[in-house]
């Protein structure tokens, strides 16, 4: 049998669902004979391949991860969103009740440890969306494995329904948003 | 009342007239999902979440707030509704800023554990993301408007239970929030910081700062306690991890005497004095310093073995606070007249006992303080009279039952008090006699009574109403200072009242004027409502334990060894403190033949610096011991935290002199 085809993506994020991913332990042995990972943070690929699986950690708060999701949702069959941000918006959704100007002034010239601060705006940086959403509010999303970061027991029984052929739905005991 | 019969998913299930289907639901073990509800409150339908179907309801409607009526056929769990609920979650997580990960009370939170249930792992509605603010002027308790769902407990607590109604919605539609007052940043309003809003939240919406990531319940012990600070006795419920305080709670908020004040629920969290956990000698250069437990135990001891023996034992005296518990005033009792065999012992509060005392003895000959009555007959009353005193401040529970009396039971109540009173929302009637004239406005408060013919016939009523018949009430009203009309509309509402109950406390106390009391039981007498055989009187003493050290007999019945202390007979003086925080201004100035004083203390004061000798006191929450209300029960408390090593029980530290002066 073919191994499933998975690429993953972090965006507004800090990289937690990955580590909780990889917290698996052994059970990463097995996985890595059914799986390959192709496009993900920790492989450093670029490019998308076409896959059957995308996970998309992290939530949408600038264009370019607008685009990196919207790029993800083409190239996959199920997107599975990984998170507390690509499920609901998560800590990164705390600035979206301030308008994005002020974000910006507190970040880059308030701050108390910036002298004479700028906020840099040369072109190529993406733009920030006035708020910031999670995966489902951007593209369409198959299944969620919500958490602060989803335990990794959760990560690990939601990619083993989506390898029996099931769309995964965390039991109630299994869920946490934190 | 009428028993019904309902068919519940198929299933016959019994209730009474007058249960919503929520109740039945809830009494037959059927599963319902709830958020504006909390048993003890009236149901108002905000949520949505109990929604079920009803045959011939045109749609889903809320169990909580429908009345159940026999024959009534209810499903309560089907696909649709099962839909319904995850819908009307996924909104309100929407509708405000939930981020759980940051939030207090996640992990001890229904809104949490809800969407938990209903697995709701996304939200599929765009965010609305409204900037809200976060009130944290209040000194235990902040609001973060982000995480309320609307559900309106609190404020329905704030009304029903606590009586004060400081919260309430404000704005309207989609601006609805909660507010204190018109508006105002919690800690500037009428709030009384009780922490009931508090503990009812479903969510982190009201939250306290001391039991802010502290803990979660699940990591936490619960011990079950009684507060001993002022003398009402509240039931209290503590969640301890780490041998520390997480937070207080209510085990029955919204029971007959449920809720608590901020004395028992928050102060207990914090440290505001310096601990004394060790015990300190004086040295050659008037300093003091540490020394271990049996070597000030052995210093004292020996101290006023000398002492005894030198000048006799009327040249020690003991004073005591009323904050100790039982044990502790026992042992002290035992030290001072046993072992010592002194007669002069006294309790900081002695004036006060001496004065009620007497009050009550020029009332009725040999009564004692079970004359007084009981707390909860504030809640029994359909008029309250309030001489003198301020509850909301100095026993907030106490002074919550009023406000509750008066605003859900609409009993009257009428303020005798010259000065500021925190009722006046509630009050009906505020006689305010001049300063010095109290004693004579409630004796013509009394005869006004008793000219609208009250029927009252005992022995003592027809003693009080020939003691009183030379005053004429329009004369003495106008030298009292009250106004003739309000008099005669407080007398009007006297004489109609069915039960009705006197509470007076500090600004009567104050006066040392046992005349004032003993008009206070005149007016019992005749005003306690038809249904009363006795007069229903309730002081509010001054400490937690007043009653207790007063019936134990500390409090000296005839003389004031506190005043004695600024002669010279007295040599030596032992003051039990325990955790009661007292400055040296509180204490008689020491007389200049004062050799040797002993202070056994919780903190370090103004009023230690000045002892030869401080022993370590352990505070209530440290130990497992009696207390009595202020209406006489005796109440244990349990262990929450253990003291540092060092600190003994101070009955134990007390016998272990005895035991050493008696070597």
């Amino acid at each position: 049998m073919a191994k499933v085809k998975v690429a993953t993506v972090w965006l507004e994020s800090c990289a937690g669902c990955h580590m909780s991913f990889l917290d698996i332990d052994e059970a990463i042995i097995d996985l890595a004979n059914l799986v390959e990972f192709t496009r993900t943070p920790i492989t450093d690929i670029k490019e998308f391949p076409q896959v059957d699986v995308g996970i998309v950690e992290g939530s949408v708060g600038n264009t370019e991860e607008e685009k990196v999701l919207k790029e993800l949702r083409a190239h996959c069959k199920i997107l599975m969103a990984w998170g507390d941000c690509a499920c609901f918006g998560g800590v990164c959704a705390m600035r979206s009740t301030l308008d994005k100007e002020e974000v910006l002034r507190r970040g880059y010239i308030e701050t108390e440890s910036t002298y004479k601060g700028k906020i840099p705006r040369p072109p190529g940086v993406p733009a920030l969306l006035d708020q910031v959403k999670p995966a489902n509010h951007v593209v369409k999303v198959d299944c969620y494995v919500p958490g602060c970061p989803p335990e990794a027991e959760a990560i690990l029984y939601a990619l083993k329904e989506l390898l029996a052929g099931r769309i995964p739905v965390l039991p109630s005991d299994m869920m946490r948003f934190d | 009342m009428k028993e019904i019969t309902l068919t519940i998913n198929g299933k016959q299930v019994k209730g009474k007239e007058g249960d919503t289907v929520l109740d039945i639901c809830q009494a037959n073990g059927i599963d319902l999902p709830t958020l504006c509800h909390f048993k003890g409150l009236k149901d108002v339908g905000a949520c949505r979440l109990c929604v079920v179907e009803i045959e011939r309801e045109r749609r889903p409607v809320p169990a909580c707030t429908y009345p159940a009526r026999d024959g009534l056929v209810i499903q309560t769990k089907n696909e649709k509704l099962e839909k319904y609920r995850r819908l009307i979650l996924e909104l309100m997580f929407t509708e405000r800023n939930h981020l759980c990960a940051q939030c207090v009370a996640s992990g001890d939170c229904e809104l949490q554990s809800l969407a938990y249930k209903y697995q709701m792992d996304n939200a599929r509605y765009p965010y609305s993301w409204p900037a809200l603010p976060v009130d944290s002027v209040n000194d235990y308790l902040v609001i973060d408007h982000n995480r309320c769902i609307l559900c309106g407990r609190c404020i329905r607590t704030c009304d029903e239970i606590v009586g004060v109604h400081t919260l309430d919605f404000g704005y309207r539609g989609w601006k609805d929030m909660v507010v204190a007052d018109l508006n105002q940043p919690l800690g500037t309003s009428s709030c009384i910081s009780c922490g009931a809003c508090f503990q009812v939240c479903p969510t982190g919406a009201i939250f306290s700062k001391s039991s802010a990531y502290k803990g979660r319940p699940e990591e936490c012990q619960k011990v079950s306690s009684i507060c001993p600070v002022c003398g009402v006795g509240c039931q209290i419920e503590a969640l301890v991890k780490d041998n520390r305080l997480v937070r207080i709670d209510s085990p029955d908020l919204t029971g007959k005497r449920g809720i608590l004040c901020h004395k028992g629920r928050f102060a207990p969290l914090y440290r505001n004095n310096e601990r004394i956990d060790t015990a300190l000698v004086k040295n050659g250069r008037g300093k003091l310093e540490s020394r271990t437990l049996s070597e000030a135990i052995g210093i004292v001891a020996k101290r006023f073995a000398e002492l005894k023996a030198r000048y006799g034992s009327n040249s020690i005296a003991g004073i005591a606070s009323s904050q100790a518990s039982n044990e502790s005033l026992k042992a002290f009792k035992e030290l001072i007249s046993g072992t010592i065999g002194s007669e002069l012992i006294d309790t900081i509060d002695g004036d006060i006992y001496r004065t009620i005392m007497q009050g009550i003895n020029t009332y009725q000959k040999d009564a004692a303080l079970d004359i007084e009555t009981s707390i909860e007959e504030i809640l029994k009353s359909d008029c309250i009279i309030v001489v003198g005193a301020n509850p909301l401040e100095s026993h907030p529970v106490a002074g919550s039952y009023i406000t509750r009396a008066a605003s859900q039971y609409r009993a009257k109540l009428i303020i005798i008090d010259p000065s500021e009173n925190t009722f006046s929302y509630h009050t009906t009637l505020w006689l305010k006699p001049k300063e010095g004239k109290e004693s004579l406005a409630l004796d013509v408060l009394t005869k006004a009574v008793i000219n609208k013919g009250t029927k009252k016939d005992s022995a003592q009523a027809k003693k009080v109403t020939a003691s009183l018949k030379d005053i004429n009430v329009k004369q003495v009203s106008e030298q009292v200072g009250i106004g003739s009309d309000e008099l005669l509309e407080a007398a009007e509402i006297l004489s109609k009242s069915k039960r009705s109950v006197i509470i007076y406390g500090e600004g009567i106390l104050q006066h040392k004027n046992p005349g004032i009391i003993t008009s206070i039981f005149k007016l019992g007498t005749i005003a306690s409502g038809q249904s009363a055989s006795k007069p229903q009187i309730i002081s509010l003493k001054p400490k937690g334990n007043s009653r207790g050290a007063w019936d134990m007999g500390i409090a000296s019945p005839s003389q004031s060894v506190m005043k004695s202390i600024t002669g010279n007979n007295i040599k030596a003086l032992y003051i039990l403190l325990a955790d009661d925080y007292i400055e040296a201004s509180e204490l008689p100035k020491f007389g200049k033949g004062l050799e040797f004083v002993v202070i056994q203390s919780s903190y370090l004061s103004s009023a230690t610096s000045k002892a030869n000798v401080v022993l370590p006191s352990p505070i209530w929450v440290e130990i497992s011991e009696k207390y009595s209300t202020l209406d006489g029960v005796a109440k244990s408390t349990s262990r929450l935290i253990k003291p540092t090593d060092g600190i003994k029980a101070d009955s134990q530290i007390l016998r272990e002199i005895s035991k050493h002066i008696n070597k």
